[in-house]
């Protein structure tokens, strides 16, 4: 996770990866339809989230190597890919997460200052 | 490592574009797809939920342009579909691409052969330690021009008094030699040199020594130095050739050294370096050493040039010099060795750069129509706001994937002309050292290749896109500034065309001439022999015997010898008209000849009577002069009876080859004695049985009615009179002839076969520019025919104003071709006629180029029904 820039625009980036890393580790393999219901459903349709906006962020992850990607159907004889996660995305998903909270904390406390 | 595995999956996406595509869209619609069930669950039918998915997710191009964003660098991802596309597009018009690429590796191929020849022999340097450092020294004759040899005193004097030159060597070739040891003999070339040649050069033997002062003494036993290749074959690489004896042409040498196995003389092919025995004796009072010098280091060559100019005076002021010419000229040893070469090669060059802007004007003439072809598609594309910057950047992969293209397809052809024009080269091509196809070459067609298509496609496209489209969408106007420049362009490669036509033309027209009469004699027919002699021999007895025999071999009209074959190098002495010192020649050629001599020939004797049996040691000397002579000695008055001393300068004379006056009994017409390319030479002849001293060599002529293979006949002659005698060389005389017009012959072949290309090539260019105008009047010819013309006045319309634009070009290049001609007559030094036949000749073949080019479209254009004409637009 070191060399990661965490330029602004990357703040998104690095957002959205966790996401879909992190709704891959609780629900498993899923296609990118179903992380998108996913997400929506769990902020309660306050966030609305494009299948579009997905694409770059599972790219990303497959190009790390922390997803894989593969075609399946679904139960209703649909083509889907699905992506879950790998095991080195298993252990990105815990850094990640313990780097966000860290400084999701920081910046809490700053925010708390007055 | 992340970065690295990121990057190999990029880099994969990027040459896997397609397949990442695939993938993209069927993820895309596997989504459209799940949406529109979901709707559909909702209630909504089929249609309504599948509208409802589509607004949902949103606009799907940016959604893939995001991934694609991600997935790969979307730059170079757009260079290479846009150059996919291009070759897509060339493909679809495989004429066109064709016709592009092979003008390029023609125009571009051939220029890059020549470039590399040009380069070879005048760029790079010679294969010597400091070549620059090597000059020269020619001598500047009093009678004006110069002279590349010296004679024996001066060049000693040089080695030994001059301050200049580091070393000093004196050369002298001597052709081919018969090598004998253990064995079969065998022909090979030698070069005889004095100790300094290993200085000049600074090349010294890998094995026992080099020569010194002492060995070039006259009298002293000789010695030679074997080339690497000659020591393998000879002594089977023996260290202990060294030491032993080889003979050569009957003389008996001892090996002091071998060369390093790199070593190669540039001068001429040399196997063996035999020590140059010199002396003041006959042979060397006349100008027949080569002088080479290495400066020293640090002087330039202006300095040296002063030096020797100031230690030549000294020379001359000490009356030292039996021919007090005007100096010593230094050059460049290289720029000497390329000598005509030089202009041969930068004719050339001019040539295929004449080919090579044919060549690019018809590209750009190709690239120019089918811009304009796109006009519509251009439009269009702008319309729809396709920005202009990648237009032109689609235009530019066009370009570059054509010129790809062009430059594999130079490559090849320069290759298979390098393969064609080395072995013909009749030059010393061991001096150049040429390989095949090398990087400099590539390179160079590369950035030529480049330059071209990039210049003609983007100004083209350039020119296009400015157009306002709404113009072209409401009916393809053509505009006239791009029919002023495509009527140029023809213009332009027309009159590129006929120059470079007419000074083939008149190059061949020269050599043909060069041909043809200057030689002052006929070789048709005429068989030659050469012989080598003892020193000690009595030759004049074998000598009339052999003569005798071969003139009763059957089918032999004549026969003669004579002491040097025409064409064959100089043979000069001192001579001067008898009382007049102010009459003098320092280097006339002089030849003992046989009495049947002018008449095996065929040299016009012009006044007199040519020598008699009655010519002999016991009667009064006579000589006979050639026209040129007798003009410069005596003007319009008769010079028969006149007498000329040879051995004789400027009223002094030289011992050892002063002759008692001979008189003038008849005259003859100047021969092409030297070279050439040379001015023919003043000679004198005088009877062979006259000669004061005895012969090293002589030659026979035998003329035959028909072409005989005498060969055989001949040596039996010989080697009946006397079976030891070395025959050098028998060949026929017209075979001389070619080997000493063989470079013009070359460059005349060569130019012709540009001029060839040339006219192909032009040919193409206007049938193709052409076949396209004619395309875009289209609608014009049909409705002149739906008005009811007659088709052929329509096409006749058309061939007529194309003739008349190929006309203008035509005149153009002849006056260019004039001008150019003159230019090269001063700077060749040639004889350039102006000769009408020729320019008309041209003229006529490119009028008949230019109303096949323009007939044929005119017609198929004209026989399409007009209806589909008018509404096909």
């Amino acid at each position: 996770m070191s060399g990661r820039d965490k330029s602004r625009g990357d703040v998104l980036q690095g957002t959205l990866d966790l996401i879909i890393l992190r709704v891959l580790g609780t629900m498993g393999p899923q296609h990118a339809y179903g992380i998108a219901a996913r997400v929506q459903q769990v902020s309660g349709d306050s966030v609305l989230l494009k299948q579009g906006s997905l694409y770059p962020g599972l790219v990303r992850l497959e190009q790390e190597g922390w997803i894989v990607g593969e075609w399946k159907k679904t139960e209703n004889q649909r083509d889907a890919k699905y992506y879950k996660l790998t095991r080195a995305g298993t252990k990105a998903l815990a850094a990640e997460s313990e780097r966000w909270r860290r400084s999701a904390g920081l910046i809490e406390k700053l925010l708390e200052e007055n | 490592m992340r970065q690295g595995r990121r990057f190999l999956h990029k880099l994969r996406n990027l040459f896997q574009a397609g397949k990442a595509e695939a993938d993209l869209e069927r993820e895309v619609q596997s989504h459209l797809e799940m949406l529109s069930a979901h709707f559909r669950e909702s209630g909504l039918t089929d249609d309504e939920a599948r509208l409802a998915a589509k607004r949902a997710y949103g606009s799907v191009e940016f959604a893939k342009e995001l991934q694609r964003d991600a997935r790969s660098w979307i730059p170079i991802e757009s260079l290479l579909q846009d150059l996919r596309f291009a070759l897509r597009s060339l493909g679809r018009y495989p004429g066109f691409s064709a016709v592009a690429i092979l003008t390029l590796a023609l125009g571009i191929g051939a220029n890059s052969a020549v470039f590399k020849v040009l380069d070879s022999i005048l760029l790079r340097p010679l294969p010597y330690h400091r070549s620059n450092e090597i000059v020269q020294l020619n001598l500047e004759l009093r009678s004006g021009g110069t002279n590349s040899t010296l004679n024996v005193p001066e060049f000693e004097f040089l080695r030994d008094h001059s301050k200049t030159f580091a070393s000093v060597a004196g050369l002298r070739g001597s052709g081919t030699m018969l090598l004998k040891r253990h064995g079969a003999p065998n022909w090979i070339h030698g070069l005889r040199a004095t100790e300094g040649v290993f200085g000049v050069l600074d090349v010294h033997p890998a094995l026992g020594r080099g020569f010194e002062q002492d060995d070039t003494r006259p009298g002293s036993p000789q010695v030679a130095v074997l080339s690497d290749a000659l020591w393998r074959s000879t002594f089977g690489a023996d260290p202990g050739a060294i030491g032993q004896q080889i003979e050569l042409n009957d003389s008996t040498y001892t090996v002091v050294g071998v060369m390093p196995r790199d070593f190669r003389f540039v001068g001429s092919p040399a196997d063996i370096i035999i020590a140059l025995p010199l002396s003041n004796g006959i042979v060397d009072t006349g100008l027949n050493t080569q002088v080479i010098a290495r400066l020293k280091p640090g002087v330039t060559m202006a300095q040296a040039q002063a030096n020797v100019d100031g230690e030549f005076a000294a020379l001359r002021s000490e009356g030292r010099s039996p021919s007090s010419q005007r100096g010593i000229r230094l050059e460049s040893y290289q720029t000497w060795l390329a000598g005509d070469l030089r202009t041969s090669v930068l004719v050339l060059f001019a040539a295929v750069s004449f080919l090579l802007l044919i060549a690019c004007a018809n590209v750009a003439s190709l690239l120019m129509a089918r811009a304009t072809s796109r006009q519509r598609e251009v439009a269009i594309r702008l319309a729809i706001g396709c920005g202009r910057a990648h237009l032109i950047q689609q235009f530019v992969m066009e370009s570059f994937a054509l010129a790809l293209g062009g430059t594999i397809a130079g490559v090849i052809a320069a290759g298979m002309t390098l393969r064609v024009l080395l072995p013909s080269i009749p030059w010393n091509v061991s001096a150049i050292g040429l390989g095949g196809v090398d990087a400099r070459m590539v390179w160079f067609t590369l950035g030529l290749t480049l330059v071209t298509t990039f210049l003609f496609g983007i100004a083209s496209y350039w020119q296009v896109s400015k157009l306002s489209p709404s113009v072209f969408l409401k009916g393809g106007v053509q505009q006239a500034g791009q029919q002023r420049a495509r009527r140029l362009l023809v213009m332009g490669e027309v009159a590129v065309a006929a120059m470079l036509l007419v000074n083939a033309g008149l190059l061949i027209e020269t050599l043909y001439r060069l041909h043809q009469q200057r030689l002052g004699f006929e070789p048709e027919h005429v068989v030659t022999m050469t012989t080598v002699f003892e020193q000690k021999q009595n030759v004049l007895e074998f000598e009339k015997e052999a003569l005798r025999r071969i003139q009763a071999i059957p089918g032999v009209s004549s026969a003669a010898l004579t002491s040097g074959l025409p064409l064959s190098g100089p043979d000069n002495l001192p001579t001067q008209q008898e009382g007049r010192p102010e009459h003098s020649i320092g280097g006339m050629e002089y030849r003992a000849v046989s009495p049947d001599y002018f008449r095996t020939m065929k040299i016009p004797l012009l006044r007199g009577r040519a020598f008699q049996q009655g010519d002999n040691g016991s009667a009064v000397p006579v000589a006979i002069v050639s026209e040129s002579v007798a003009r410069a000695w005596w003007g319009s008055e008769n010079p028969l009876g006149g007498r000329v001393v040879v051995g004789q300068y400027q009223g002094r004379a030289f011992p050892e080859v002063l002759e008692r006056p001979r008189q003038i009994v008849g005259v003859v017409a100047d021969v092409k004695n030297l070279a050439m390319d040379e001015a023919d030479p003043a000679t004198v002849y005088v009877p062979a049985e006259q000669l004061p001293r005895s012969q090293t060599s002589a030659a026979w002529v035998v003329r035959t009615e028909a072409d005989v293979p005498l060969g055989a006949e001949l040596r039996k002659a010989v080697l009946t009179v006397r079976p030891d005698q070395r025959i050098l060389e028998i060949e026929p005389m017209t075979e001389i002839v070619a080997r000493s017009i063989a470079r013009p012959a070359f460059n005349a072949s060569l130019m012709a076969v540009f001029g060839g290309l040339a006219l192909l090539l032009t040919g193409i260019g206007i049938y193709g520019l052409l076949s396209f105008q004619v395309e875009r009047r289209r609608r014009e010819v049909a409705v002149r025919i739906a008005l009811g013309a007659k088709r052929l006045a329509v096409i006749s319309m058309v061939v007529k104003e194309t003739l008349v634009l190929m006309l203008m070009g035509i005149a153009a290049g002849s006056v260019g071709a004039f001008v150019l001609g003159r230019l090269l007559a001063s700077f060749l030094g040639e004889l350039w006629m102006s000769e009408p036949f020729v320019y008309f000749g041209v003229a006529g073949i490119l009028l008949f180029v230019g109303l096949i080019a323009s007939y044929l479209p005119a017609r198929r254009a004209s026989g399409i029904d007009p209806v589909r004409s008018l509404r096909y637009d």
